[in-house]
């Protein structure tokens, strides 16, 4: 089989799977066969993305990118649009990373979702959510890009909105969604603007014009580079619309770890990547993207220190570590920005996952003010989790360690104003690593809660079904989220996907080591062979002082967490009595959702009320309606004088009138 | 294979016709047989025609001919899918009042059949006469059905109706009178074929105003702003199968008009309010969704979405470019398809909420309701143009022929595709996710709604999946209805 009859097979399988669970139902289909069909559906997409890969190594370098086109989607005019794939290497990888890290959260959630009554229905909506995914990374122009992206779109609005009972998801979800159609619609601008110039829509023909029609930072590619960016950030969570992210931890804590942190967010990162030979001859644009990148994983990581829910620390943390990604790929560094996607993928999913078993043993509750002493109730969890904040930690050695300052070292190594953007990216690590481990000591460590207490004792704490977010009570008819809770300790499936990622988490970083092995820079190469940075890529020698440095401050980080939240309890309560307004600022997120309810909520609320109470009633009611019945009242008024009801004689008058007309032209025309 | 178009034209009203002589339980068999079997020659039709061809299956026989009056039918890309999707959507609406239509449901169906012979009439017509006399027949059916099988304040309603729409209708007549006298040659023969008329020519200062008559009476009929007074009182009132036909297939007939006969015929005048057009359509669409975005009523939420929706066919057709019209044509088609089913729905969750139809009554009803929900969901997403549904490659035409000259009003109707996305998205949670309003007593969908929605919703999909299907077979026709219009455009612009 060739690479790219794979590639449709890592479309078909997810596709196939989600039509079997959803059409299964209505035969009848319950209990966890759904999600081990779902699963099943995943490996097959995994394997054929093995195999997609064998096909690509052994073809020569130069020709490792195939397209195949099924059937002509839309063509008239000067758009073509086939629904074709490509299958190059930086397709592939996304497919592994995508496919793989997606059949363990699948397996994981085969038990944490157990006793849900949704649960046929989360995996249709999960394996939909991985072939929109894919659909997405493997497209081979920008109009089945949009399709894939908007598909993740939805599937992602669907998982938040799951326990669609509570009015926090559906708001959530409604936000996403409109967010990513602001994103869908900045790339609908810039495929046209890349139409027109370029006379084409898919990626091949695009970057082969783009060379001979744009010059350096071209103003209308600078534009369209602009809009793709729209598109990247509102997928990715940059500033500033990043809002929708920490809203959508309102989903099931699976689905915050497959497509809220580990697959689908980082979609604006593929994107950049994909359309690196736009954005190397608008290097305008990707300036703007690397200082965003940088601005967002700061603000992020402020953030992400301050709040106390548990689920929406690790989304400020997502938010935060794509933005090292974004700067990553803005300053060219594609290898280490896709290495990062992949390490990030692997050490959020797992924390994400021991974040789950966590609120499962607090019968739901996330809040992180409630949590402590898990340690000896969960040492697999505790165990796992760690190995997750390590690596998010960047401890020395851990993955997160190498992908993470690979990105600084670029970003060092570019010099001029750049080597402010990496000096943030070190201030970020500090705190990221300090946050990291705020959330092991809280979580993990002190007094054990009570709910600690009674899982050493051997029972889960239940507590009455009540939404996290607002404490309001849940349905009880309904039965979502289930009532009973998992936790990894007792599920073979839950430990079988977090323990693969704990190694990974660890010791993935293996793959790319300065001086050692570069096997994903190399794969990655003819992708990013037509690269005009190819060479300004830092030393091994410098890599390894950053490296030096990196390990030090992700050190000294988690030394400060241990110090304020282990050694000297309550420092930080001190702190935050002593700057309440920093505190406030930085809980209620920097204030971006006020903001944007200002902007444009209530706006267009305002808009609608006037629209409703004046336009309608005043002008289109009044006015116009009024003049028409003013009309017809004096025709009715004349027509009283014959007894006739007034539409009637509305009717009559107009035919009246008419039919003069008629008579005036046909007597002049003669 | 010969294809008489008249059988396809008259076949529902003798059905209709047929019915009234039968009883009751008979009746609604031979209405319904009778919308099936013209959707099964549509299907034939559908097969046999030749995309690259011309006009086809063309009838042409003389009507009045003191009066230059023909009967004259025939099928190109422009109408070939509007006459599929007054087949398609008539099936459906049909089953649906043939099993909940009780009160007097033989004359019900006879108004039914006579309003699907109408609009067939409508999109068949190649002489303008005919098209009027179909284009007002329309609304004879219509009137009695809001008026006799409404609800609410129907008399009104139908006032309003009848007012705005033959005000329109006659404006259009007093225009078409016009455009068939001063077209007429010096010792020359009347005609009102519209094949005559385009090779005939009036002044630019005549084209102008007569084009401003046609367009009144199709922006009343689709709706635009600001002529959508009547709609608000004739969506409440009318029955559910009536307003799905009016808002999904009838609203058709007036943007069709401009294809079909403003831009060939006068494409003068068409260019000069070139300008006008878009502003009003792109008013359009910010203000329909604004305040489909604001409203309580299921019913009007649509409705303004309707007028959102036509804003960005307008837009397409008075781009004045090929890919904007061929967008404006698919997405008449794909509007047409969600609107029905959306309609269909309404009734389904107004029987399981005591007849509630207002958002704020209702939620929850999908966790009784998967299947309900499922298909709504799809509906939705295509509604507002999700890219993967045929919608979105409407619009995605629709914008880009936009862009192409227009860029600022493209960008400004972008503004639309988010706005959509806000109030569609609202509509389904609204109704099926939160907790169950206080009049809800949910409940799977009816086995009828279920066999009328389904298959709508199986098209809705394929042509996600294959929208080049329909693009394919509209292209010639709908780049030749707008190139005069197009080219006297450029010229200007090089002048």
């Amino acid at each position: 089989m060739s690479g790219t009859s794979y590639g449709w097979l890592v479309l078909a399988f997810p596709l196939v799977g989600t039509l079997a669970i959803a059409f299964g139902w209505l035969g009848g289909l319950r209990g966890r066969t759904a999600g081990w069909i779902a699963s099943g559906a995943i490996f097959g997409a995994f394997l054929s993305a093995i195999g997609a890969l064998i096909q690509l190594q052994d073809q020569p370098e130069e020709s490792r990118s195939l397209v195949d086109s099924a059937w002509t989607y839309v063509a008239t005019g000067d758009v073509k649009v086939d629904l074709a794939i490509l299958v190059d290497p930086l397709s592939v990888f996304m497919c592994l990373v995508v496919s793989g890290v997606s059949f363990l959260i699948h397996v994981y959630s085969v038990a944490y979702m157990g006793g849900d009554r949704g649960y046929t229905r989360f995996f249709a909506y999960l394996n939909f959510f991985v072939f929109s995914m894919l659909l997405l990374v493997l497209a081979s122009n920008f109009v089945l890009l949009i399709v894939g992206w908007a598909f993740v779109g939805a599937a992602s609005y669907l998982l938040i909105s799951f326990w669609y009972r509570r009015e926090t998801a559906t708001r959530a979800g409604i936000k996403a969604f409109v967010i990513n159609v602001i994103g869908d619609v900045g790339l609908v601008v810039a495929a046209f603007l890349l139409l027109d110039q370029t006379g084409a829509l898919d990626y091949a023909g695009v970057f082969a014009q783009a060379d001979h029609v744009f010059g350096h930072n071209d103003g209308t590619l600078v534009a369209a580079c602009l809009l793709i960016l729209v598109g990247a950030f509102a997928k990715s969570a940059q500033l500033p619309l990043h809002t929708w992210l920490p809203d959508a931890m309102e989903g099931p804590t699976p689905v915050s770890a497959l497509i809220h942190a580990a697959t689908m967010v980082t979609a604006g990162v593929y994107l950049i990547a994909r359309t690196h030979p736009l954005f190397e001859l608008a290097p305008a644009a990707a300036d703007v993207g690397a200082i965003i990148g940088t601005a967002t994983l700061v603000f992020a990581a402020t953030v992400a220190v301050a709040v106390t829910d548990l689920k929406r620390t690790i989304a400020y943390s997502t938010i935060s570590q794509i933005g090292y990604m974004v700067l990553g790929v803005s300053v060219f560094a594609y290898g280490a920005g896709m290495f990062h996607l992949m390490t990030h993928a692997f050490f959020k999913a797992l924390l994400f996952m021991g974040a789950g078993s966590v609120i499962s043993a607090m019968g739901g509750i996330q809040d992180m003010d409630r949590m402590g002493g898990f340690r000896k109730a969960m040492p697999f969890t505790f165990a796992a989790f760690t190995a997750g904040a390590l690596a998010l930690a960047a401890f020395p050695f851990t993955s997160g360690f190498f992908s993470k300052d690979e990105i600084l070292a670029f970003t060092l190594e570019r010099g001029g104003w750049y080597v402010v953007l990496a000096i943030a990216g070190y201030a970020g690590a500090a705190l990221t690593a300090f946050y990291a481990f705020r959330m092991v000591f809280r979580v993990f460590y002190g007094n054990p809660v009570e709910e600690a207490r009674e899982l050493e004792q051997g029972h889960i704490a239940h507590h009455p079904p009540s939404n996290p977010a607002t404490g309001e009570p849940e349905d009880t008819d309904v039965g979502f989220p289930a009532e009973e809770h998992h936790i990894a300790e007792r599920e073979w499936p839950m430990r079988a996907a977090m323990g693969p990622l704990a190694v990974l988490a660890l010791l993935a970083g293996v793959v790319q080591v300065p001086g050692v092995s570069d096997v994903i820079e190399k794969f990655l190469e003819p992708t990013f062979a037509d690269s005009h940075f190819h060479d300004t890529a830092p030393s091994d020698s410098s890599e390894w002082v950053g490296l030096l440095l990196g390990g030090l401050i992700s050190v000294a980080g988690i030394a400060a967490a241990y110090h304020a939240y282990v050694r000297r309890r309550g420092i930080t309560l001190q702190l935050r009595d002593r700057f309440p307004r920093v505190h406030a600022f930085l809980v209620n997120k920097w204030y971006f959702d006020e903001l944007f309810e200002a902007l444009f909520v209530r706006p267009v609320a305002t808009a609608g009320g006037f629209g409703r109470a004046v336009i309608e009633t005043r002008f289109v009611q009044g006015f116009i309606v009024g003049g028409a019945t003013g009309v017809v009242r004096v025709g009715s008024s004349l027509a009283r004088a014959v007894q006739t009801g007034y539409l009637r004689a509305y009717a009559l008058l107009l035919l009246l009138g008419v039919a003069l007309l008629i008579l005036y032209f046909l007597l002049a025309s003669s | 294979m010969t294809i008489h178009l008249s059988i396809i034209l008259f076949l529902p009203l003798a059905t209709g016709l047929l019915g009234a002589f039968l009883p009751r339980g008979l009746a609604r068999w031979a209405v319904l047989a009778g919308t099936v079997a013209v959707l099964a020659y549509t299907v034939a039709l559908l097969a046999d025609f030749d995309g690259g061809g011309g006009l086809q299956y063309v009838t042409d026989d003389e009507w009045i001919p003191e009066l230059g009056i023909r009967y004259q039918l025939g099928i190109d890309g422009l109408n070939l899918f509007m006459v599929a999707l007054t087949a398609i959507a008539w099936v459906p609406c049909t089953l649906v009042a043939a099993f909940r239509q009780h009160d007097r449901p033989k004359l019900f169906f006879f108004n039914l059949a006579l309003a699907e012979t109408a609009v067939l009439g409508a999109f068949l017509a190649q002489d303008l006469a005919l098209f009027i006399v179909f284009f007002d027949l329309m609304l004879v059916p219509f009137y009695f059905m809001i008026g006799g099988w409404g609800t609410g304040d129907r008399v009104r309603a139908t006032t309003k109706f009848m007012i705005y729409t033959l005000a329109g209708s006659l404006l259009m007549l007093a225009a078409a009178v016009a455009l068939g006298v001063l077209s007429t040659p010096d010792g020359g023969e009347i005609s009102f074929s519209l094949a005559d008329l385009q090779q005939r020519s009036v002044s630019e200062g005549t084209q102008q105003w007569m084009v401003l008559l046609f367009a009144l009476a199709f922006f009343v009929k689709a709706p635009l702003f600001p002529l959508h007074g009547w709609v608000p009182e004739t969506y409440r009132s009318s029955p559910i199968v009536t307003i799905a036909l009016l808002s999904g297939v009838l609203s058709k007939v007036g943007v069709y008009g401009f294809l079909r006969i403003v831009l060939p015929v006068m494409p003068e005048g068409a260019q000069h309010w070139q300008e006008l057009f878009i502003i009003v359509a792109v008013f359009s669409i910010l203000y329909g969704s604004i305040l489909a975005f604001s409203q309580d009523n299921l019913r009007l939420v649509l409705a303004y979405s309707s007028i959102a929706q036509l804003g960005f066919i307008v837009l397409g057709i008075f781009a004045l470019e090929d890919k904007g019209a061929q967008g404006a044509v698919f997405q008449m088609l794909n509007h047409g398809l969600v609107v029905v089913p959306l309609f269909l729905i309404v009734g389904v969750i107004a029987e399981r909420a005591r007849g509630s139809e207002s958002l704020s009554e209702l939620g929850g009803m999908a966790f009784r309701a998967p299947v309900l929900a499922a298909l709504f969901l799809i509906i939705t997403f295509a509604t507002l143009a999700m890219p993967g549904s045929g919608n979105f490659v409407g619009e995605l035409l629709v914008l880009f022929g936009t862009f192409e000259d227009k860029l600022v009003y493209g960008l400004v109707a972008s503004v639309g595709v988010v706005l959509a996305a806000v109030y569609m998205i609202r509509v389904f949670q609204g109704t099926m996710h939160n907790r169950p309003g206080p009049d809800v007593e949910p409940g799977e969908i009816d086995g009828l709604h279920l066999a009328a929605i389904a298959p709508l919703v199986a098209v809705i999909v394929a042509l996600g999946v294959y929208p080049h299907f329909v693009v394919h077979r509209t292209e010639k026709a709908t780049t030749a209805a707008i190139q005069e219009a197009r080219g006297i455009g450029q010229e200007v612009a090089n002048r």
